[in-house]
């Protein structure tokens, strides 16, 4: 028996409203959905751990249940932790590399011409779908040639001269993969009057989480806690991130799924694209020139989550000049690191048509989008090129 | 953020709102907690259905006479010229979505449930097995209700049972049928988890209607009705009932199933899609825990995932619904409305909440408790004074059944239009 | 009229009456069984469902409680698919008196219960869902145990041995010839026909209904009926038994049963003349849940489903007797010795824990009477769904394809029975609740094999409904395979199902706050609002 601490599946009603709007269930019968492997199973694991179904692990974590739940289960996170609560852990070095962004990310930036070389060989994706049962289909993220927090020590010096700060959370992606959006980010801050502080963070702990290492994706959540309180100069000022899944993991996962408590931080986190809009409001606002672009926006999973996807387009309807088409919510697919195994990189792909088809429909210019693995996800199956909508601020800003 | 009216709660009530308040060119936002009760609806719009358990024909005519009696009802606040108002501004919206809604005029019509009992309503969507198909089937000798093989909230032999029964179909054979469909064997692993929403999407792939189409006609060759749990798609029923009934040469037609209710997610889509196309912000899976009232104004509402960050309008509609979702809590000894702590209308003892029976003829009090507002459906707060800047609208407000009366859609259509009226009306007259 | 013959009747089927009907069975005995509802739907339903180890009677009724123990140990081995040895804890709380802590180590120690005093942080580590604040604790050999399924077990394997039960059948009146009785003229409810049974025995096992049977007799025969009232949480809150360490009383018993908990009891005296019509009060909750609260605190934040409430069937031998004071002795009654009445025999008192035990003297005692020898075997012959005592893991591999949580459900209410209900078609196994995994195979299983009538007969013997919706999507798609599975017509299907949820509102009423109310408004919303079942009287006019 354990302690039962979260008990939000006592609340489902049974309405099956989740299972209606789970991406995977509707695209494989492997999966029963969201309310029988959340709220409907727990009960019965509570009663003996044996009676866990396997076919939780076809669960993406996308939380499109939890947005779609009338009763507030936090069916996502019930699913999440009887993964690792209840079933025997096989190690797996394809889940540790694939679950260690950080530890990756440090290799694959010093050595990123190389990697990059390799991720894109036939006869690697033959190997790595054979030895490590990634999907050769996959394309890999590139690794830049240098981390953000570099590129970062350089402007760190100008930074000061900004009487007012905000803590910016980059996350794995932007050091590692692509520290544009950074500098992105860093510009539209700066534009904003604000200067930009930098913490010793390590991963959130988002595929930690998905690959099952609990206890490493708590020692992160701990150290993130306490290296961002601790970097706090008062109640006031926004901690940022311009990836909807960090910002989902330090509001939502931290207390929710981690059982830990984020209360120093949790007011101060703030979704990048809400923060700015926030500014604008207050009269901060940005001269921006028009940028007579058609674009498509997707609003990711986790955005969507917090509720935060909104706050997106209301800052691309700033922009002057641009067509934004919004797309009919749908999952990508790719989940994080979901996409990235053979089991499920078929159902991935399921996942996704709906939403490559709308895109195609659309015929846009390029897709912007929040989260770094829709983006991948999306220029790996559609012609259209994905940026952040940060980036597009950047790019309009005078 | 900052927005000139925000909407607390997406089901009927809210959604008929926000359209009414973003066509008129209002910055309107939408926040749901979760999918609406239209999940779980008929999928047709029930005006008035029953007066004192008596079924209505006239829905008006007893609206007239409803006005006249009970004070407090929504109805006598919105007043008849304004439900006719908001019932035609409702089907007109849902047109623009290419979601057709039948009506019969000055009279109420029937339509089929699951159990083959017989339901007062007003509007009913084009495919559904309605008083329109009826007037067209006297001539009909033989009715096919079918079922897929499967699926198991559907059973057509209690259905055929129940509806034979009925003086309409006394002349009519009434048969319940079986249809296996491959495309439900297939990849199958887990059949348990059918539900009409998995079926429908079976239904969405164009690929699959020939195929299905051959399989009713062979399973109801010689009817002249088929009648069939309510699968054919959410967005694209209206293209698959034209070739169903073309390739098929039948009459086939809908029944609501039992959660989830495809016909709802229609409406539920068509009302989303309308709202977004007019501009309106939609911010889904967010829930609102409190607000910041003074001097009798709501100056700003937080939400569960930015406790800090405050939403600001200059009026807000409150349409969360009843208990089911979420808009009344009830807990051991109260009853307590939670984002605003309303006034509210109900028996502070638990024992008086409901009656002795499941099926008892008076239903159960609970259900006509809620928010009482005054004549602009604007509530009190517990000290008895009117918000000034609140609206509320949908199964949040007391003084209605909507089982009992069968009135659920009708309220939630007529105070949400009203509601929005009130904001429009008073944001003019400020500018 | 049918009439029917056979050499013992008995009336009632609670725990003890199938009890004896399986002792006679296995001793030869050619007998019928004849109950006015359902099996164990009177008070061998309707208690907490506690395996006694006895440590609950040890300090004040030794006997009860050396009973218990022992039979405990037998049940374990002949019905072990109807029994979890969680284990138990006695805990005592700050504000209880800390003397009966060793009170109760010593007379368990005295009644051969296996107590045991262990730390509290042990207690916290075996049970982390207990009030934290306690100051002792003591393990024993506590365990759940299914009524339902016990009871369905016994008349299963007597119907097998060629015994025959006729349940909704209601006896009117006890036959005599001068002193001897000689058969019983009955109801048949479902049938709605009347028929006559002749034995030269008659046991009357109606438990508080008894006073009842023996006046058609006309002998006088006197109930005391005390009323205990439980409430049952949406899920596990504890996984072993706890009980409070002290003088019982209300409220001070949490058992894990299956998938959820019961607080259990309240005891109230109550007029004979109300047994039929029991109603949980108001207040009973009140208490159930604030002392359930002490034990773990949960209690205040779980849903609550139901509550319900039982008779206790105590005899009064003589005097006033307050309900729980009175010893849950067993009492037999050979009417020949008491009222010159040949033939008929009364068994009554007793507990769920020692039906067996009073089977096997009841049988005894009418095998006295008939001349035959054979020795009792009820102690070591297991139950059907016993006979092999196999773990979830296997029974998980042996199935494999079927989703775990479905394999480990059927098995742990049907045992080794799992075998006649289980296959790998697809549609044996698609869910008809999906709060308790009851399959359609189970539903087909259990309506041709165990004597069910109605839904309300098929959630006993499946769990179907009993989980946190209570029926909402369950209740109609099982009214329909009565039709497919059973010989009733898809009215009479549509009737079940009215009456179905007619039935669950009873024990949901009384709880209607919070996510109860909402589930409540929801199923209310389904079957009112959207299929009209209220309104199928009108309909057909």
């Amino acid at each position: 028996m354990i302690k039962l601490e979260n008990i939000s599946f006592d609340h489902c009603i049974k309405c099956t409203v989740c299972t209606i709007y789970c991406p995977v269930a509707r695209v494989t019968h492997l999966y029963p959905g969201p309310k029988q492997s959340g709220p409907d199973t727990e009960r019965l694991r509570i009663k003996n751990p044996e009676l866990l179904d396997v076919s939780l692990k076809y669960c993406s974590n996308c939380k499109r249940c939890e947005i779609a739940c009338p009763s507030d289960v936090k069916i996502a996170d019930i699913i999440q932790t009887a993964k690792w609560r209840y079933s025997k852990k096989e190690l797996r070095i394809r889940d540790f590399l694939l679950s260690r962004t950080d530890l990756m990310g440090t290799f694959g930036t010093l050595f990123s011409a190389i990697v990059n070389f390799f991720t894109h060989l036939g006869m690697v994706k033959y190997f790595l779908d054979v030895i490590f049962k990634i999907p050769s289909g996959r394309t890999f993220p590139n690794y830049a040639s240098g981390t953000f927090t570099k590129w970062f020590k350089s402007v760190r010096k100008y930074q000061d001269n900004y009487a007012d700060k905000v803590i910016y959370f980059h996350g794995c992606y932007v050091n590692y993969n692509y520290p544009q959006l950074g500098k992105d980010v860093v510009k539209v801050v700066n534009a904003l009057g604000k200067g930009v502080i930098i913490t010793k963070e390590k991963c959130c702990g988002v595929p930690l989480i998905a690959n099952g290492y609990i206890k490493k994706a708590q020692s992160h959540g701990r150290h993130n806690i306490k290296v961002l309180s601790s970097a706090l100069p008062d109640d006031k000022t926004k901690i940022v991130s311009a990836s909807s899944s960090c910002t989902l993991a330090l509001k939502h996962e931290y207390p929710n799924l981690l059982e830990l408590d984020n209360s120093p931080i949790i007011n101060n986190i703030t979704y990048i694209t809400q923060f700015i809009l926030e500014e604008f409001e207050k009269g901060n606002i940005l001269r921006l020139k028009p940028l007579s672009y058609t674009v498509a926006y997707h609003s990711p999973c986790h955005l969507e989550r917090m509720g935060s996807a909104a706050f997106t387009i209301e800052l691309l309807r700033k922009i002057p000049a641009l067509t934004v088409k919004i797309l009919h919510s749908e999952c990508c697919g790719i989940s994080g690191t979901y996409g990235f195994k053979n089991e499920y990189y078929g159902i991935s792909q399921s996942v996704g048509n709906e939403l490559f088809r709308i895109i195609d429909e659309a015929k846009p210019d390029f897709v912007v989008t929040d989260c770094e693995t829709c983006k991948w996800q999306i220029e790996m199956n559609t012609k259209y090129k994905v940026i952040h909508p940060i980036s597009l601020l950047a790019e309009a800003i005078e | 953020m900052r927005y000139d009216c925000i909407i607390i709660g997406a089901g009927v009530a809210g959604l008929t709102a926000g359209i009414r308040c973003a066509k008129e060119g209002l910055h309107t936002a939408i926040i749901s907690s979760g999918m609406s009760a239209l999940h779980f609806s008929s999928g047709s719009i029930d005006l008035l259905g029953y007066r004192d358990n008596a079924v209505v024909y006239k829905p008006f005519e007893a609206i007239d006479q409803l006005t006249g009696t009970i004070a407090q009802h929504p109805y006598t606040k919105c007043g008849k010229p304004l439900i006719i108002e908001a019932l035609l501004f409702f089907k007109q919206e849902c047109e623009q979505q290419g979601l057709f809604l039948f009506d019969n005029g000055n009279l109420n019509h029937f339509h089929v449930t699951t159990l083959g009992t017989l339901k007062p309503t007003y509007f009913s969507q084009r495919s559904v097995f309605n008083e329109d198909v009826y007037s067209r089937f006297k001539a009909m000798k033989k009715i096919v209700i079918i079922n897929f093989e499967g699926y198991r909230d559907f059973h057509p032999q209690l259905a055929a049972a129940q509806l034979s029964k009925h003086s309409l179909f006394a002349n009519c054979e009434i048969v319940a049928k079986q249809i296996e469909m491959p495309q439900l064997q297939d990849d199958g692993k887990y059949p348990h988890e059918f539900r009409s929403i998995d079926i429908a999407r079976i239904f969405e792939k164009e690929a699959n209607i020939e195929k299905i189409a051959d399989l009713i006609r062979l399973a109801a060759k010689d009817a002249d009705f088929v009648v069939m749990p309510a699968v054919m798609g959410i967005t694209n029923f209206n293209q698959i009932h034209n070739k169903l009934q073309s390739r098929t040469r039948l009459l086939v037609y809908e029944v609501p199933t039992l959660p989830p209710s495809i016909l709802g997610m229609r409406i539920d889509n068509a009302l989303k899609s309308r709202f977004a196309e007019l501009g309106g912000v939609y911010i889904a899976g967010d829930k609102v825990v409190r607000a910041d009232i003074t001097d009798d104004v709501v100056n700003a509402i937080y939400t569960n995932s930015h406790p800090e960050n405050p939403m600001e309008a200059q009026c807000y509609i409150l349409s969360t619904g009843s208990f089911f979702s979420g808009g009344l809590v009830s807990e051991f000894d109260n009853m307590y409305e939670p984002i605003f702590k309303l006034k509210l209308h109900h028996e502070p003892e638990r024992n008086k909440w409901y009656n002795q029976n499941f099926f008892h003829r008076d239903s159960h009090a609970f259900l006509q408790y809620g928010v009482l507002t005054d004549e602009s459906l604007r509530p009190y707060d517990s000290n008895n004074n009117i918000i000034q800047n609140l609206y509320c609208s949908g199964a949040i407000m007391a003084h209605y059944n909507p089982i009992k009366e069968g009135c659920g859609s009708g309220v939630a259509i007529s105070t949400g239009y009203k509601a929005a009226g009130q904001i429009i009306n008073l944001l003019k007259r400020m500018s | 009229m049918k009439t029917l013959e056979a050499e013992v009747i008995v009336i009632g089927g609670g725990a003890t009456g199938c009890g004896v009907l399986r002792d006679c069975t296995l001793r030869g005995i050619d007998a019928i069984l004849i109950e006015k509802n359902d099996i164990a739907s009177g008070t061998t339903g309707r208690n907490h469902g506690l395996l006694h180890s006895g440590a609950r009677y040890a300090v004040r009724d030794l006997e009860s409680a050396t009973e218990c123990i022992k039979e405990n140990r037998i049940l374990k081995k002949i019905a072990w698919h109807c029994i979890e040895p969680t284990g138990g804890l006695f805990v005592t709380l700050p504000e209880d008196d800390p003397n009966y802590h060793n009170r109760l180590l010593e007379a368990c120690r005295f009644a051969g219960i296996d107590a045991k005093e262990i730390s509290v942080k042990k207690a916290l580590s075996i049970e982390p869902n207990c009030n934290p604040n306690i100051l002792s604790a003591i393990w024993v050999p506590d365990g759940t145990i299914d009524p339902f399924r016990l009871t369905s077990a016994n008349i299963l394997d007597s119907i097998e041995r060629g015994a025959h039960v006729f349940t909704h059948t209601q006896v009117e009146r006890i036959m005599l010839k001068q002193n001897q009785v000689i058969g019983v003229q009955c109801y048949d409810k479902t049938a709605g026909e009347y028929l006559e049974i002749y034995a030269p025995i008659i046991v009357n096992a109606s438990g508080v209904w008894g006073q009842h049977i023996c006046k058609t007799a006309g002998i006088e025969l006197k109930m005391f009926p005390s009323k205990g009232s439980m409430v049952i949480i949406d899920y596990r809150i504890n996984n072993v038994v706890v009980n409070r360490c002290r003088v019982p009383s209300d409220g001070d018993i949490i058992v894990p049963g299956d998938t959820v908990s019961l607080i259990g009891t309240t005891s109230r005296k109550i007029p004979y003349d109300t047994i039929d019509e029991l109603v949980v009060d108001d207040d009973e909750i009140d208490v159930l849940l604030s002392d359930g609260e002490k034990l773990i605190p949960n209690v205040s934040r779980a849903r609550v489903l139901r509550a319900y409430c039982g008779v206790r069937p105590l005899i009064a031998v003589s005097g006033e007797m307050d309900g729980r004071d009175i010893s849950r002795g067993v009492v037999l009654i050979d009417h020949k010795e008491r009222d010159n009445v040949q033939g008929l025999i009364t068994i009554a008192g007793g507990k769920l824990m020692t039906y067996r035990l009073m089977a096997e003297m009841t049988t005894d005692l009418i095998a006295k009477k008939l001349g035959n020898s054979k020795r009792c075997l009820t102690y070591k012959i297991p139950l059907p769904g016993s006979e092999k005592r196999v773990g979830y893991t296997k029974k998980i591999k042996y199935f494999s394809g079927i989703p775990n949580s479905v394999v480990g459900s059927t098995h742990y209410r049907h045992g080794e029975r799992v075998h006649n209900i289980l296959s790998l078609k697809k549609r044996n196994y698609g869910l008809i609740c999906e709060c308790e995994m009851v399959t359609l195979g189970e539903v087909e299983y259990a309506i041709k094999n165990l004597k069910v009538n109605d839904i309300v007969d098929l959630r006993r013997r499946t769990r179907i409904g009993m989980g946190p919706c209570q029926g909402e999507l369950c209740a109609y798609r099982a009214a329909g395979l009565f039709t497919e599975f059973g010989d009733f017509t898809p009215d009479e299907s549509t009737k079940l199902l009215m009456d179905f949820l007619e039935e669950r509102f009873k024990g949901v009423k009384p709880v209607l706050w919070g996510d109860g109310l909402r589930e409540f408004e929801f199923t209310y919303w389904i079957y009112q609002g959207l299929f009209g079942l209220g309104l199928v009287e009108d309909n057909n006019t």
